[in-house]
């Protein structure tokens, strides 16, 4: 388990990054390296050169805005996103989940901004960004751009980065009384997950999102959050709203879980999700 | 250039205290430059994949597991091992010699990321429950103990006589909890 | 060192008390000595080409492209092995002669994904990994067989034409009358399947060896992890054509064995041809993804036609089946594992008529190899099964079928139906013990209260035997002409020059504590302070004592060990007071040993140190009369031998093992209707192995072997596709259980010595899988009568799923109960 010959640069501005991934053939961003290490030991890809993002200081803010949006640069670890009050206040569900991903190793070396790039369908964050409607900052060697959190996953263990470009943060929409559920069902890393944000009112479901993951492509579910829109917020109600809420998804099947068993979770743990969302709110 | 061909770089870091500076094949892993060019113990090798934490080392203060890090990152860090916590003098630290008293090894092969990974723990959370140690050894895989007397150890060290007291009431009330 | 503090006298005793361990400072300081802490001069680094295929005709391997690589400094093939050594020696040819063939490289055809089918030498790690890139073998693939009894079926494809058939032993065990057995009970209980799944401990540290074929000696140095190189000197130096005495084996710390590590002799011994042609010392340390495909998985079992005679009152009066073991691609150390489940027949049960139709299989998966509780839990997790079964079917509590079936206190020692000796225990108390630990009644009123919640409480109980000192004679049973019987271990005890004591062992610990137990009996001997005994740390064949049954394996330190340094140390100790009596010129009953002093008694003015002995001895020899001068060595070794006989081969009967370590677990867990997810609420052991040497220890080893089977219970499994890939190739997939996934474990203990051990101590620390048992009980108990049955050992949460909302007709479920009188 040994890397194939591989160069390394680590520059001091994501210019310089942004330079060195444009005129390098196969070259590739370094973040936290807890993927990508594990593909170079496997010699599962060809890499050239790999580009040190990691200590870029553009990348590792975390930052609020006055419309209570905030914006987590790519490079910040899991675990500053743990221990970040800003966060706290902001996305508690998320700042949470942060804290209890995989162990704290990972978390102290492994990136938010690495782990939505990588997309693996373990990854925990991807359905986190697509349920929230997250918009995703980009600078390549064309400048900067957005994309759309619904736009950026693009299909197993790839995203809609061309290969000059760099993720440098990801903007949260403020939850504005929203709040959010996370669930998911832990064999191995997972089999199953869920992420909704759900609005109430006066016992009912006024609007929710609702996202699966543990798939190539995290995925919305509209006709769940139809559903769930104006019923009341009781776990009946959500139940039967989020039954189908696995129709139509092709998770895989491995050591870990069938196809057929993931496809039933997903309900369960979209209902779970709505529900931990609905008593969030209920809790304060 | 245990790892054979391929570009090397310059690099400084300070190794428990100590300032090291050397040429690194970019390609090697911090494992192995830790172990084979440096010539140390204490951080070994247990799996392929970063889930077994037998190579957990502290990188600028945080823990991280050295086999998934390149020798070249360790430039400008502070790297500190197992072999940073017996003192001059090489007595055990409070945390070892807890091990020592609670059983908390058996084979030793994981015990010097575990002993890592829980003075992280203990830096950050000075009383740590059962619950929480459990959670921050998570990434450390253990074969021997069944984690019984490791839990048992980081907490003796943490809350002294009582911490095994502790321990076990901790369990019982979770185990209620759970059922409640 | 900090032993606890205590004057020492005579009347103190060490044995018995939780001692620190000696081995723990070196260890938590980084300072133990691993196989990769350590290298050798000139050592090149090798790296194996593996097998893609799980079942491929190997056409060429192409070795240039690789030798042509700068730093590369030897490669190895197949063919060559093939042309240097014999194949292996193989413990049960069929009565043709005709057995498996396997050399130490994959020759000719590869038969399991990861065999190695050639060798790469280089001068480091990176360079030897790409030159084994460039090593170019052609395939053709064969036919796979994945299915350990498909595997014997007459069409399966057949792995190993030497042999004819995927057979690798076969034989009934029968023992009383079960066709009596099945025509007088009121009711008989027939399951259709059960299955012991595959896994392993998966020791931390994977397989790990230098070696150095010394050109000018012929000496090959290994330094190894090894658990068990007794053993393997003897398989492969025969093939190698070379001597034990040309062996130096040498191993100090080693990271977890649990049986595994007893197969890499076939690695041993290949890495030395590859030495002896490099000239050159090698070093391997097997990657993870090796050692998982290729470093040896525990066995696999198969019960089909489950018969279990019942009488109403819930008295089993035995049971029949037919067994399946899986050996995978190559014997190594099987088929012993088609004999050694005998020790524990019917169980802790008093069942006397037991038929058993035992096959072993190739199939190519990667070869089965002991992994601790070897060969009898997989049949003990049968017997516990069956029990939970007819408790749940003939609607009887479960409690009370054990406790009415258990063999008694008033019954030991106990001899089963196969003449095995159960030599003590009382599980009536160990079971009420630990129904009490998990509170019993509050936990069948938790159940009671959580009914419609969604999560459902099951409450398990799992009884089970740790059989240790195996009588090797078993062997005999595959095998009447194998030269193999009884057992034992070596220790030398001894006085250096200026008077310290030392003990030499046998032994290769892998994290046991023997330095620290065998200095707590020697100091209670010797009268002196533990601290102030040396134990030779690790093993070094050059000057470690030793004989062909030395090593750490099957349970049995505490009682072969233990026995070898009493009697080693009682000789010593004899010398040191002969030596001083002549000195005093006093009778030796005259003479004691305190706190490293022989003195004599009721004077202490009157002392000689240790050191005063040592120098008559071994410098200063004239003062003593030249016969006792010639005699006296102070270095005293002593072989254990356990009291055995060989079996009746016929019969398959004889005591095959010396004592029977009781452990009974109880587990409270609430399974999640929705997902099938299965969490431990409450956990607890009662161990009962004899006397405890160092309860701390014990009680360690009852915590690993629980922590592993929990793990193994409802996460840890080897899985192959179809094609015969491993779907579970590293800790990515192969869920070792973490610190979250083990809860406390509650101990406790009853100690009933054993008679036939001297000491009263008992061989532990396989544990005999009772967290596997526990669990599948406990979530048969969830999941309750009229459903699916629990019939796998491994419980990931979708099998659990899939039996929660299984609703097939009822002659689906696996059992059935056939009454007599019924028309049956
Ligand atoms: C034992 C173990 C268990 C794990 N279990 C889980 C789990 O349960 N859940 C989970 O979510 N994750 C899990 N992970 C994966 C971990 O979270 C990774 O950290 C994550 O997938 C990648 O983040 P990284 O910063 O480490 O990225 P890297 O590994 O450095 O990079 C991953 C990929 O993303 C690209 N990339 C990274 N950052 C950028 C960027 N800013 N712009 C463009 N491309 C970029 C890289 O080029 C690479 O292709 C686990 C990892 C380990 C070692
Ligand atoms: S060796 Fe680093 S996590 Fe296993
Ligand atoms: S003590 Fe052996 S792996 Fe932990």
């Amino acid at each position: 388990m040994l890397l194939a010959a591989v160069d390394y640069y680590r520059p001091d501005t994501l210019a310089e990054a942004v330079e060195a991934l444009d005129s390098t053939e196969g070259a590739r961003p370094l973040a936290g390296g807890q993927s990508l290490i594990s593909i170079l030991k496997l010699r599962a890809a060809s890499v050239d050169l790999l580009v040190d993002i990691s200590r870029l200081e553009d990348l590792r803010a975390i930052a609020v805005a006055d419309d209570g949006s905030v914006r987590i640069g790519a490079g910040v670890t899991y675990d500053e996103m743990a221990m970040s009050p800003d966060l706290h206040r902001s996305h508690p569900r998320l700042s949470q989940v942060a804290a209890h991903t995989v162990d704290a190793q990972v978390r102290n070396r492994g990136t938010f901004g690495g782990n939505l790039c990588h997309n693996d369908p373990i990854n925990n964050f991807p359905p986190v960004a697509v349920a929230l409607e997250a918009t995703m900052h980009v600078t390549g060697k064309d400048g900067d751009r957005d994309i759309a959190a619904a736009d950026f996953f693009t299909g197993y263990f790839t995203n809609a980065l061309s290969s000059d470009e760099i993720l440098t943060g990801v903007t949260l929409p403020a939850l504005n009384g929203r709040h959010m559920g996370y669930q998911e069902i832990e064999i191995g890393e997972a089999a199953a997950r869920a992420v909704a944000v759900v609005a109430t009112s006066n016992g009912n479901i006024e609007s929710a999102s609702v996202a699966l993951g543990c798939l190539p492509i995290p995925v919305r579910r509209p006709q769940v959050e139809e559903a769930l829109a104006g019923t009341p917020a009781t776990a009946d109600a959500v139940a039967e709203a989020t039954a189908a809420a696995g129709e139509g998804i092709e998770p895989l099947s491995d050591a870990d879980a069938s196809a057929d068993y993931r496809q039933a979770m997903a309900s369960v743990v979209a209902k779970r999700a709505v529900m931990e969302a609905i008593e969030g709110g209920q809790n304060g | 250039m245990a790892s054979g061909p391929g570009p090397t770089q310059d690099i400084e870091f300070t190794l428990n205290g100590k300032p090291v500076s050397r040429t690194a094949s970019s390609r090697m892993l911090l494992i192995h430059f830790l172990r084979d060019e440096l010539g140390l113990r204490g951080p070994k090798i247990g799996c392929d994949t970063g889930h077994c934490g037998a190579c957990t080392v502290s990188y600028n203060g945080k823990t991280i597991k050295s086999c998934m890090a390149l020798a070249v990152q360790a430039d400008g860090a502070e790297i500190d091992t197992v072999e940073s916590l017996a003192g001059e003098s090489g007595d055990l630290d409070e945390l070892q010699e807890s091990f020592r008293e609670n059983h908390g090894l058996q084979c030793g092969y994981c015990t010097s990321g575990v002993l890592m990974s829980a003075k992280f723990l203990l830096e950050r959370n000075e009383k740590p429950t059962a619950e929480e140690i459990r959670e921050a050894i998570h990434g450390n895989l253990c074969r021997c103990t069944g984690y019984v007397n490791i839990v048992k150890a980081i907490s003796g060290a943490a809350h002294g006589d009582e911490g095994l007291a502790l321990v076990e009431r901790l369990n019982r009330e979770h185990a209620k909890e759970v059922s409640a | 060192m900090t032993a606890p503090a205590k004057e020492q006298t005579t009347t103190t005793t060490w044995t018995g008390q939780s001692l620190p361990r000696k081995e723990d400072e070196r260890l938590l300081k980084a300072q133990g000595s691993f196989v990769d802490d350590e290298g050798m001069y000139r050592q090149g680094y090798a790296q194996f080409v593996r097998s893609p295929y799980a079942h491929a005709k190997i056409l060429s391997v192409d070795v240039s492209k690789a030798e042509a690589l700068p730093g590369v400094i030897a490669t190895l093939t197949g063919d060559e092995v093939k042309a240097m050594t014999e194949p292996l020696f193989q413990f049960a040819p069929k009565e043709d002669g005709s057995q498996v063939n396997e050399y130490l490289l994959g020759v000719d055809i590869a038969r399991y994904q990861g065999e190695g089918v050639a060798l790469v030498l280089a001068e480091t790690r990176g360079i030897a990994a790409d030159a084994a890139d460039l090593v170019e073998v052609e395939y053709e693939p064969l036919p796979v067989v994945t299915d350990g009894v498909a595997a014997a079926e007459p069409d399966a494809y057949v792995l190993h034409d030497s042999l004819g058939d995927n057979i690798a032993w076969k034989g009934l065990f029968d023992w009383g009358d079960i066709d009596w057995a099945l025509e007088n009970a009121d009711h008989i209980l027939k399951i259709d399947k059960l299955h012991f799944h595959r896994y392993s401990s998966t020791p931390i540290e994977c397989n790990a060896v230098i070696v150095n074929w010394d050109p000018g000696t012929d000496m090959i140095r290994v330094v190894s992890n090894n658990q068990f190189p007794m053993f393997g000197a003897l398989v492969i130096g025969p093939s190698m054509g070379v001597g034990t005495d040309q062996f130096d084996f040498v191993s100090q710390d080693i990271g977890g064995g649990f049986g595994i590590k007893i197969n890499s002799y076939t690695s041993i011994g290949v890495l030395a041809l590859l030495s002896r042609k490099a000239g050159r010392p090698v070093k391997w340390i097997e990657t993870r993804t090796e050692h998982h495909q290729s470093g040896g998985h525990g066995n696999e079992r198969t019960f089909l036609d489950i018969e279990v005679p019942v009488m109403a009152d819930g008295t089993m009066l035995g049971f029949k089946m037919r067994a399946f073991d899986d050996a995978g691609a190559y014997l190594h150390y099987e088929p012993l594992g088609a004999v050694i489940w005998s020790q524990v027949v019917p169980g802790p049960y008093k069942f006397k008529h037991v038929q058993v139709d035992y096959t072993e299989t190739l199939t190519n998966k990667c070869p089965a190899v002991p992994n601790r509780g070897y060969s009898r839990m997989q049949h003990l997790w049968f017997v516990e099964r069956v029990i939970d079964l007819v408790a749940q079917e003939l609607e009887l509590d479960p409690v009370e079928v054990r406790k009415l079936n258990y063999v008694q206190p008033e019954d030991y020692p106990y001899t089963t139906p196969n003449g095995c000796v159960y030599d003590s225990g009382d599980l009536p108390q160990a079971l009420d013990m630990v129904l009490e630990m998990i509170d019993y009644e509050g936990a069948k009123k938790l159940k009671a209260d959580r009914e419609g919640s969604g999560k459902r409480i099951g409450i398990g109980i799992g009884t089970t035997l740790d059989s240790g000192t195996n009588n090797f004679g078993q062997s005999r049973i595959l095998n009447p002409e194998l030269p193999f019987s009884g057992n034992g271990e070596a220790c030398t005890a001894l006085l250096d020059l200026y008077g310290e004591v030392m003990l030499k062992l046998g032994t290769n610990p892998q994290g046991q504590g023997h330095e620290t137990t065998a200095s707590q009996v020697a100091a209670d001997i010797l009268g002196m302070s533990p601290e102030t005994i040396r134990v030779w740390t690790g093993f070094d064949k050059s000057h470690s004592t030793y004989i062909g049954f030395s090593g750490t394996y099957a349970s049995q330190f505490a009682v072969t060990g233990i026995n070898a340094v009493i009697g080693a140390v009682e000789k010593l100790k004899a010398e040191i007071i002969e030596v001083a009596a002549y000195a005093f010129e006093v009778e030796q009953d005259q003479v004691e040993l305190v706190n490293g002093d022989a003195r004599i008694i009721g004077n202490p003015e009157a002392a000689i140190p240790f050191i005063g002995i040592a120098n008559m001895v071994f410098a200063n020899n004239a003062t003593l009369p030249h016969e006792m001068a010639e005699r006296v060595s102070l270095t005293c070794r002593h072989v254990y031998v356990p009291p055995f006989e060989l079996p009746d081969v016929e019969k398959k009967y004889g005591n095959l093992t010396l004592t029977y370590s009781t452990q009974t677990h109880a587990a409270v867990v609430e399974v999640d209707e929705e997902t099938g997810k299965v969490e431990i609420l409450d956990y607890a052991v009662v161990d009962d192995c004899g006397k405890r040497i160092n309860p701390m220890v014990v009680e360690g080893q009852v915590h690993g072997a629980t922590g592993l089977g929990i793990g193994a219970a409802l996460k840890e499994t080897f899985e192959y596709d179809e094609d015969g890939q491993l779907l579970n190739s590293n800790f990515l997939f192969y869920h070792a259980a973490t610190a979250m996934d083990v809860p406390n474990i509650k101990t406790s203990h009853i100690e009933s010595p054993s008679p036939f051990t001297g000491t009263g101590a008992k061989g532990m620390g396989e544990g005999g899988g009772a967290p596997l048992h526990t669990i599948s009980a406990a979530i048969q108990n969830a999941i309750g009568p009229g459903k699916a049955i629990v019939s796998d050992s491994h419980n990931p949460p979708e099998r659990v799923w899939r039996m929660l909302n299984w609703d097939g007709p009822a002659e689906e479920r696996g059992v059935t109960v056939v009454s007599n009188g019924d028309g049956a």
